[in-house]
């Protein structure tokens, strides 16, 4: 069976692990239990009736206290860049750690979700700035790990451009 | 170099595993040739609990977790290169199989030919950093929440101000629709708004008034100011002021309502209403008891002043006949500008006491060197009237030769200069007075017939005052007015026993008489009225006839009986009948031979 790695990448507080533990579990918390180091978790979709195993690795929020290692991003087959739509700092984060995993990856896909839709009255990113990042060639969706919602997308979307962008299916690990 | 022993583990067996026991952790050494793991000493329980009880057992251990399995890959530099490197893999956390998660460090390195491989469980040290990141995360969110809620007032008040500039234009707009013309006044008297109507009303413009004192900013009158000041300084209720006189290009009269601003206390909001039209209907109303510069109200004046309008409409020649100081001139003045001519010159000549040739040069002009003095050409007074009105006082004193060329003027209407020969063509109306009876001065002899029916085609006739003494307090108040303003001093009216002495005085120089009375009166006056004592001594020393006998002659009562009346009303005396009358002694008795009475 085919397995990918997939790095959660993020400011801290977005909603990594949230979307995870949606995407996982179906389970969602309120209470904030920041990430220090990472968690692995494991899923598995169905991409064009193929079954890829997602292994998630939910990174620790960068911030000054932490900053992301390369070691943790190798051999990753993709990555998720998770944006908090009530903070416009961690558009800026997102946007550096996209640098930085391109660098230690290279050219792998990468799709990028602006979470907490659910309360989108309190949004401080624009559609302006949306558009601009969409036509520097990112894939951006909304969703909510609260609600669930544009979850299990995010996932399959970033899977099937993994899928469709990996030549033989030899390469599972 | 340190050499190490070959076999730690069973150097001093129990001392190790008690220190891998002390520092939760398990170690391998790593199989040269299988690339497999061995466990070295006695795991702790945790380990156990994850993978299963296995000493000694050789391991896969990139099976157990994908995360050793990726660290794992990446450290074989360590294992290859120098001994005494290490490379730690950061924590990562994995479910304890209890329910609940554990947090895992491992630890590459290698002691001389030995690739050891070390896997901690982070404990309370860990803990402690896990709890200050959070506190800070937690600290930098709330913070976050803050900041935005403090964004989120700013913005919202940001709006209401908005909001309400909106409103203050809509209002604005509102009152510049409705044409409403309003200043307000802030507390120190400074204008802090006027609406466009009224800086149009006031003949001014924004930067003028706005800021400014109003006292100083606003075109009104010296007793107009203050009367506003008092308006806005009472508590008085009726706060309205006016109609007040505006001069500018476009003179008019508003009126103001001054409203206490009920929000501001202190400030005051001015509406100004333009009563012009209103100011103007009125005056044509008051027209009838005062016309041009002709006070009076009595039925002789209105027939006067609706004779004046009658003749200025035609452009006849006028003689206006009347007594020394009726204000014959005054009329001449009334029908020039209320004639078509009002744009043109009015010129006023007193013939009175002038030579023939002074007169003809007068009155026609001259060329140089037509008689001695004559150093220039000159125009005479009806060239200069061209176009307008000559007033001609006294004519019945103009000699012989000035009315025989005065005729032709009036004639011909054209002149010739004194020494020239060529008439030069005048458009000019004449308007005469005489203090004569021009009739009989044509009996006389002394005045010419046909010139007389030349001037006399209209006529009018003014009464002495003694004949509309109904009008003295109309008159009298008018003149007070008007020597007030010119002179600055603050009296209010008459006394009812000043009025009652001017009333019962005969006036023999009429109109004329009375101003001077007025003027000579303003000067002794201390008071806010006048007082008889400070009436001119003729006018107090005449004897006070009681108000129920106050002697008015009838004006249709023909002159021989008033000359009858008078000298009986005198017991004989000539004098006194002539006072009484209002004519010199002269002239009395001049008429008294000439209506054939006898004085005895
Ligand atoms: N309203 C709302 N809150 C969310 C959503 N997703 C996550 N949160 C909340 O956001 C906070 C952070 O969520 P986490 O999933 O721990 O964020 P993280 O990115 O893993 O944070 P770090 O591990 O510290 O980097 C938690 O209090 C969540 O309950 C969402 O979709 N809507
Ligand atoms: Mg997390």
């Amino acid at each position: 069976m085919m397995q990918k790695k997939i790095c959660m990448l993020g400011g801290f507080a977005v909603g990594k692990t949230s979307l995870v533990r949606r995407f996982v579990s179906n389970v969602f918390s309120d209470h904030y239990r920041t990430t220090i180091g990472v968690t692995v978790e494991k899923k598995s979709v169905k991409v064009d009736d193929r079954d890829v195993t997602l292994v998630l690795w939910d990174l620790y929020g960068e911030d000054e206290f932490q900053r992301v290692r390369d070691s943790y991003l190798r051999g990753s087959a993709g990555y998720i860049l998770v944006m908090d739509g009530t903070r416009k700092a961690t558009l800026d984060t997102a946007i550096a750690l996209q640098q930085t995993a391109a660098k230690a990856v290279g050219a792998v896909p990468f799709v990028s979700i602006i979470n907490k839709a659910d309360v989108r009255s309190e949004w401080e990113i624009d559609e302006g700035v949306i558009e601009q990042l969409r036509e520097g060639g990112w894939t951006v969706l909304f969703g909510s790990a609260k609600l669930g919602q544009g979850v299990e997308e995010l996932f399959v979307k970033l899977a099937t451009q993994i899928v469709q962008t990996s030549p033989i299916p030899s390469d599972s690990l | 170099m340190k050499s190490w022993p070959d076999n730690l583990a069973l150097h001093n067996e129990s001392l190790f595993n008690a220190v891998l026991s002390t520092l939760d952790m398990v170690v391998f050494e790593r199989e040269e040739d299988s690339a497999e793991f061995r466990l070295q000493g006695l795991p702790p329980d945790w380990w156990c609990m994850w993978v299963g009880p296995a000493n000694g057992t050789v391991l896969d251990l990139g099976q157990c977790s994908p995360f050793l399995r990726d660290y794992l890959v990446g450290a074989h530099p360590i294992w290859g290169g120098q001994s005494g490197v290490t490379e730690k893999s950061g924590p990562w956390t994995e479910p304890d199989r209890q329910g609940g998660t554990m947090t895992l460090e491992a630890t590459a390195l290698s002691i001389g030919s030995k690739k050891l491989l070390l896997i901690e469980r982070l404990g309370s040290g860990f803990e402690q950093m896990h709890a200050i990141v959070q506190r800070a995360r937690d600290k930098m969110l709330a913070e976050d929440v803050t900041a935005k809620s403090h964004r989120k007032a700013e913005t919202s008040l940001m709006g209401q101000l908005e909001a309400s500039e909106r409103t203050k234009d809509d209002a604005l707009a509102l009152l510049q629709h409705l044409r409403l013309a309003a200043l307000v006044l802030d507390e120190r008297g400074c204008i802090t708004f006027a609406s466009d109507r009224g800086l149009e009303m006031l003949g001014l413009v924004a930067k003028q008034v706005i800021g400014q004192v109003w006292e100083q900013a606003l075109p009104f009158q010296r007793q107009d100011r203050s009367m506003i000041r008092e308006v806005i300084d009472a508590s008085s209720t009726d706060r309205t002021v006016g109609p007040l006189y505006i001069e500018g290009p476009h003179p008019s009269w508003v009126e103001l309502e001054i409203h206490r601003d009920p929000r501001h206390l202190g400030r005051q909001i001015v509406v100004l209403s333009d009563r012009t039209e209103l100011h103007t209907l009125r005056q044509a109303l008051s027209e009838q008891a005062s016309f041009h510069d002709l006070v009076g109200k009595s039925p002789t004046m209105l027939r006067t002043y609706q004779l004046v309008r009658d003749v200025a409409q035609v452009d006849t020649t006028v003689l206006i006949e009347g007594e020394t100081g009726t204000g014959k001139e005054l009329i001449a003045r009334a029908i020039h500008f209320s004639s078509a001519r009002k744009q043109k010159p009015f010129i006023a000549t007193n013939c009175a006491g002038l030579t023939d040739s002074i007169l003809t040069s007068q009155l026609f002009g001259h060329k140089r060197g037509s008689f001695t003095g004559a150093v220039n050409d000159q125009q005479g007074l009806f060239e200069a009237a061209e176009g307008g009105t000559l007033f001609l006082d006294e004519i019945g004193d103009i000699p012989p030769q000035v009315q025989t060329a005065l005729l032709r003027v009036l004639q011909e209407k054209e002149i010739t200069r004194l020494g020239e020969a060529k008439p030069r063509k005048v458009d000019v109306r004449v308007v005469a007075a005489t203090h004569h009876n021009l009739s009989e001065d044509v009996v006389r002899g002394s005045f010419r017939a046909d010139l007389l029916y030349r001037i006399r085609i209209a006529r009018v006739q003014l009464s002495p005052l003694r004949e509309r003494r109904e009008d003295i307090p109309l008159l009298a108040q008018s003149f007070l007015g008007q020597i007030c303003t010119a002179t600055g001093k603050r009296i209010e009216r008459l006394n009812p026993d000043a009025l009652r002495l001017l009333m019962s005085h005969a006036w023999p120089g009429n109109v004329r008489e009375l101003k001077s009375a007025i003027e000579f009166a303003v000067i002794s006056c201390k008071a806010k009225e006048v007082l008889p004592i400070d009436l001119p001594p003729e006018i107090i020393s005449a004897p006070v006839i009681p108000s129920s006998s106050v002697w008015i002659p009838l004006p249709n009562r023909d002159e021989k009986s008033r000359f009858l009346a008078a000298l009986s009303d005198a017991k004989g005396n000539r004098t006194e009948a002539a006072r009484r009358l209002g004519v010199s002694r002269a002239t009395f008795y001049r008429r008294l031979v000439e209506l054939d009475i006898d004085p005895r």
